[in-house]
């Protein structure tokens, strides 16, 4: 019995004291960090050998969007100084949600996150699976409109490809990896097709680049003429895409059937006057040519032009077949009208004649 | 023709197997209308209902190739009969176009705005009717052709450049038009508007037309029944 007081009264004492220290976290100021911290040969050998940079100073937030918060701000874990244990990572979630009073961005990303690829990942025990810091950064969170912000539109691809390797070495030479690397503006990086925190994996339909909606994000810039004519490229190869057998099979909700990335390709995409384009006219018969497309496909795939308008006269002798057939049958519609109003006429002549006689 | 009928004043015009023929080609030629008229103007919300209705698009080219693949079989078997049966080849002579035609044809348009007073005396078939054959017979032909070639699109593409099936599509699409129109204006007009058979010549149910209409429509096949002294 005296004993289980006892117990007791040390759990009430050590709650005490918690309750205590977590009011005492915002008291814990820099200074009191940086007395070990700040010393630039602080660091901590691991086990496997490997050094962790433990380094901080006063300036470690300056300039970032977090310049006005203090280490127990995020580490707010740390509630004696020396800490014993290593402090935990630091969830963002703390302050970044809707309704937050932290004065974070009200916004819902966070719980976006957690639907996305990568969120579900973590969800199920992926370690190597990004968390917020991994792609925006620890100390040094900048705005994404800065160009230095790791998930800037100039530097989130080689974010991206810390973990994603090989597709950022074939974006890197594609032709929007280069266009993004020249600065063109419009140039697209990863998110700019694939979302930022609502990233899904391709075959999830909710994904932005889900088979039937790839033309759809391909189109926000290509069926732009305000942004294609910047380039000479022509902004009407979505409308004539979807024009096609391919197209109107791909609004229907086939899943099957070729949209843009199944000719163009997806992170290597190339002019066509590459070489290495998917749809080189050298490479056409191999691209037509897929096991579940058409097998067999010859260079006669690239005889004519592929996103043909018959509206255009540029297309040639199919613009003028088209516009052939267009007035003929205006001409036979006008003719026959004509024709059976003339008919009817004579048949109510012929019915007069008749009955006179 | 029977007694019944000739005192009732009835004459054959289509017998059983043309009857049957001709509602097999009503029939189809409306399937593939709608499937591929369906696809042509897949932005239109009627056609997004249709394409529904069918199953989805890939449903829709099924339907689309059954029934194809029906309409050549009648075709086909129209041809042998035209060509190898009696009543066939007696049918097959009186769709033959001659200068006649095109003589009665411009003498009608005469006759329609008043430059002359005599209305041409068409025989078995005039020249409404066999514009109306020659015209269905080639379109299906054309149709035919470029729809197998957009069927077997890989071999096509093996044999003819790109552009070459972007053609068969343009002629495909707008022939079928064309044909669906004509076929709307002028044969819908001539078999159920004109003021002579309206609301309807019934010979393609029951394959019979009154001795009177002959008379009046087709004068010289009528006297020609009445020489052979079937009427």
């Amino acid at each position: 019995m005296r004993k289980s007081l006892m117990t007791a009264a040390v759990l009430l004492g050590v709650a005490l004291l918690a309750a205590f220290a977590s009011d005492g976290q915002a008291l814990i100021s820099l200074e009191k960090c940086t007395l070990c911290h700040g010393k630039p040969e602080f660091r901590k050998l691991l086990v496997n050998g490997a050094i962790r940079d433990v380094f901080v100073t006063g300036d470690s937030l300056k300039g970032s969007v977090h310049e006005k918060k203090v280490c127990t701000d995020c580490h707010f874990d740390v509630s004696e100084i020396p800490h014993r244990e290593r402090p935990k990572r630091v969830t963002c979630t703390h302050c970044h949600f809707k309704g937050n009073k932290e004065g974070a961005p009200q916004s819902d990303n966070v719980l976006a996150y957690f639907e996305s690829a990568h969120g579900k990942a973590i969800a199920a025990g992926n370690v190597k699976a990004p968390l917020c810091q991994d792609c925006h950064g620890d100390h040094q969170i900048l705005k994404v409109k800065n160009a230095g912000s790791k998930v800037s539109r100039g530097k989130v691809a080689e974010t991206c490809g810390r973990c994603h390797m090989e597709i950022y070495a074939r974006f890197k030479t594609s032709i929007h990896g280069v266009a993004l690397e020249k600065g063109i503006p419009e140039a697209p990086s990863c998110t700019g097709c694939h979302g930022e925190h609502r990233i899904y994996a391709h075959t999830d339909p909710k994904s932005t680049v889900y088979p039937t909606k790839v033309s759809e994000q391909c189109s926000k810039c290509h069926a732009s003429v305000a942004i294609m004519s910047k380039y000479g490229i022509e902004a009407e190869q979505v409308a004539t895409y979807k024009e096609s057998f391919h197209g109107v099979a791909n609004q229907f909700g086939s899943r099957t059937v070729a949209n843009c990335s199944s000719c163009h390709g997806v992170h290597d995409i190339r002019p066509p006057e590459d070489p290495l384009s998917m749809v080189n006219a050298r490479n056409i018969p191999a691209t037509c040519g897929k096991a579940s497309c058409h097998p067999g496909a010859t260079a006669n795939f690239a005889v004519g032009k592929i996103h043909v308008d018959p509206k255009k006269k540029e297309a040639g002798i199919i613009y003028w077949t088209a516009t052939f057939f267009k007035y003929l049958t205006i001409g036979t519609m006008l003719a026959l009208i004509v024709h059976i109003f003339l008919d009817m006429y004579g048949r109510t002549r012929r019915l007069r004649g008749e009955q006179g006689r | 023709m029977s007694k019944a009928d000739l005192a009732q004043g009835k004459v054959i015009r289509m017998s059983l197997l043309f009857r049957v023929q001709h509602l097999l080609l009503t029939v189809l030629l409306l399937v593939l209308a709608l499937t591929g008229f369906a696809l042509m103007y897949h932005e239109n919300a009627l056609a997004q209902a249709i394409i529904r209705f069918e199953g989805g698009v890939q449903n829709r080219g099924v339907v689309h190739r059954i029934a194809a693949v029906l309409l050549m079989a009648n075709m086909a078997y129209h041809i042998f009969y035209m060509l190898l049966s009696r009543e066939g080849r007696a049918e097959f002579r009186d769709f033959l176009v001659s200068r006649k035609d095109i003589d009665e044809f411009l003498q009608s348009l005469r006759y329609n705005v008043g430059m002359t007073s005599e209305y041409p005396r068409f025989g078995r078939y005039g020249f409404k009717e066999k514009f109306q054959y020659w015209g269905t017979s080639v379109g299906i032909l054309l149709i035919a052709f470029t729809g197998f070639m957009l069927w077997a699109e890989t071999f096509s593409m093996r044999v003819f450049p790109k552009f070459v099936l972007d053609l068969a599509l343009i002629i495909h699409g707008y022939q079928g038009l064309l044909g669906f129109l004509l076929l709307f204006l002028w044969h819908v007009y001539n078999v159920h508007f004109a003021p002579s058979v309206f609301p309807m010549n019934p010979s393609w149910i029951t394959g019979k037309v009154s001795a009177e209409w002959l008379r009046r429509e087709h004068p010289l096949e009528y006297e020609k029944l009445k020489g052979e002294g079937l009427l």
